[in-house]
């Protein structure tokens, strides 16, 4: 049962010491609440692409939790992101997803906002509120803070949130392998895919922080009939690499390669010119591991950004409700890839992720069974099973590489799954900040 | 050719295409995706582009174009791929198969081109699956059609425009 008190305690709903969560964190409509609090209006939020805000007042519109925010790229070039909600009756100033305009008229009674987010007409400011409503505090209400990373644009309505790059942490660092392997970085292709899953929205984090063992079963039928995405070097169960665990909550997995041929017979074989093009520069801007030896296939950023590395995938996972996500999916591609190999990869892409993708549709089945198993009062009770490889964690990760960064175990291994629900247990209990250690 | 002969020659194309639309709504209903992959020409381009909401001077540009993201790019292989893959018995979010009713309307048969014929049309597909779960579609579908000896057409260029912005129903492993 969950405590009702300021500071109600949740570590005993995630055991990770044993491996153990209680289903109740994936349909007590009381914790969901708590979670829009204590998690989606406190940690830094994936927002959008730079490349989706190219000119002056470009704007984009998305969700924080079940916020609805505008992102605008204003006059003079600065990013700001507002609750997309008028100050008078709280109705939607903007209603499309994406476009270029420098007001954002509310549609009930006109009241119009800059893309600084300044009320700047308020229809009968004279006449009916004898100028004593007073405009300048009745502004959008702006985003706590924001910032990007190398493109990635982040943002937070915790005035006290750690900086982005703190919140980040060593994630950053590993998220150059994407945003930075290419002089120019990434950008992301027009069109977003959008869709509805009956599922709590821990599911599809937890399966893309760490989840490398479900392949095999659930993507079967797609591999055998041509939708291939997994390297061929397998060895044991699974495939050669690592889970690396970044901290935070945030986490990834790689396959490993012991040298540049390896890394071409991982490939997959539509990619392997590109690969061979690009190879050189990112060993020469990134180094031995994170250039050559770490290809990474998956990641979770806590609370609801994921990617896919290879295909060039990233997504969010919007919370609507305690038994229903909203997955956003977008395909980015180096800046520098030319317009064949952007062809391959949107391709590549959208057959295999996304709305209508041959893997997609598995994971999704998977996590609607998953939310629905924890309705049921008995099956609910059964503690769900996060154990493996619990105690085998890699002890010494500098011993794999000098480099490497971050807490590090088998590419089969659930660490990044305990980190993703010990680091939401911290959140989850009470008022302190996002980053252990950082100022509260 | 007489108005009478063009008239007829319009009402022939028009009740053979529509035919041909019934027969492929069937094979998709009866799961019978080998002959439904069977009714695409070798150079088959089957897209559907995204749409979104757009307002003021953006109004018109609510889909996307070719070379940005999209729900279907394929081809014949991958989408006799997809259909392979649906037969393998382990498409687990189509294990057991959904119910559907592909409802096929509006025909209209547009300009010929060349050998090819411009056919819009609109659907309204209803999709059951396991105890509760349903969702509708709906859309428009822009084609163009080659006369076939064997199956009357084949179709050669499928532009599918949904008119969801956010599918509100999980993945879909269902064709249009």
């Amino acid at each position: 049962m969950l405590d009702q008190g300021k500071n109600p305690h949740f570590d005993h709903l995630v055991a990770l010491g044993k491996g153990e969560i209680n289903r109740a964190i994936f349909s007590d409509p009381d914790i969901y609440q708590r979670e829009l609090k204590q998690i989606f209006a406190k940690c830094w939020l994936f927002l959008g692409h730079m490349s989706q805000l190219p000119k002056e007042n470009d704007f984009i519109a998305t969700y924080m939790g079940e916020d609805p925010v505008i992102v605008t790229r204003q006059p003079g070039g600065k990013i700001g992101a507002f609750l997309n909600m008028c100050r008078h009756r709280g109705n939607r100033v903007c209603r499309a997803d994406s476009g270029n305009q420098r007001t954002f008229s509310c549609p009930f009674h006109g009241w119009t906002y800059g893309n600084n987010g300044e009320l700047k007409v308020v229809p009968g400011h004279r006449q009916v509120y004898h100028e004593e409503l007073d405009m300048e505090a009745h502004g959008l209400i702006a985003v706590a803070r924001i910032d990007d990373y190398k493109g990635m644009i982040f943002a937070t309505f915790d005035k006290n949130a750690p900086a982005l790059d703190e919140y980040l942490g060593d994630m950053a660092w590993y998220l150059d392998m994407a945003l930075d392997r290419r002089e120019g970085g990434i950008e992301f292709l027009a069109g977003v895919h959008k869709w509805r899953i009956k599922c709590n929205w821990k599911f599809p984090v937890d399966n893309f922080a760490g989840d490398s063992y479900h392949g095999p079963v659930s993507h079967g039928s797609a591999w055998e009939s041509g939708f291939e995405g997994m390297p061929r070097r397998k060895k044991g169960y699974g495939y050669e690499g690592f889970q690396i665990n970044a901290g935070n909550g945030h986490g990834f997995g790689a396959r490993w390669a012991e040298n540049e041929e390896q890394v071409y017979e991982m490939a997959l074989p539509e990619f392997l010119d590109y690969e061979k093009e690009r190879f050189p520069e990112t060993r020469a801007r990134l180094g031995d591991l994170r250039g050559m030896h770490l290809s990474p296939m998956h990641c979770s950023i806590f609370p609801n950004f994921s990617m896919l590395w290879q295909s060039g995938n990233m997504r969010v996972w919007h919370p609507r409700g305690v038994g229903e996500t909203e997955g956003w999916s977008w395909c980015f591609v180096d800046q520098k890839a030319s317009p064949e190999h952007r062809d391959l990869v949107r391709i590549h892409d959208l057959q295999r992720h996304g709305t209508l993708g041959t893997w997609e549709q598995d994971d999704v089945d998977n996590w609607v069974q998953s939310t629905m198993s924890s309705r049921g009062y008995v099956g609910r009770q059964v503690l769900q099973n996060l154990s493996m490889g619990i105690n085998h964690e890699i002890e010494d990760p500098k011993s794999i590489h000098p480099d490497m960064r971050g807490r590090v175990a088998g590419f089969q291994n659930e660490i990044n799954q305990r980190s993703l629900y010990g680091q939401w247990a911290r959140m989850m209990e009470g008022d302190g900040p996002a980053v252990p250690g950082a100022n509260a | 050719m007489s108005l009478d002969a063009i008239a007829r020659s319009e009402m022939e194309t028009w009740f053979s295409v529509s035919q041909f639309y019934s027969c492929e709504a069937r094979y998709l209903d009866e799961l019978e995706f080998e002959k439904w992959v069977g009714l695409m020409a070798e150079d088959i381009r089957y897209w559907m582009p995204i749409v979104s909401n757009r307002i003021g001077r953006e109004v018109g540009n609510e889909l996307t174009v070719r070379g940005e993201l999209a729900h279907f790019e394929d081809d014949h292989e991958s989408l006799s791929n997809r259909v392979r893959r649906l037969a393998t018995g382990r498409a687990w979010a189509e294990t057991p198969p959904g119910r559907t009713n592909h409802l096929i309307s509006n025909v209209e048969i547009g300009e010929a081109e060349g050998d090819l014929v411009n056919v819009r049309s609109q659907f309204l597909i209803y999709r059951s699956h396991l105890e509760t779960d349903q969702e509708i579609f709906s859309g428009t579908r822009l084609d163009k059609l080659r006369p076939d000896e064997a199956t009357n057409w084949k179709i050669v260029d499928r532009t599918i425009i949904l008119d969801h912005a956010v599918l509100t129903q999980k993945s879909l492993g269902i064709f249009f």
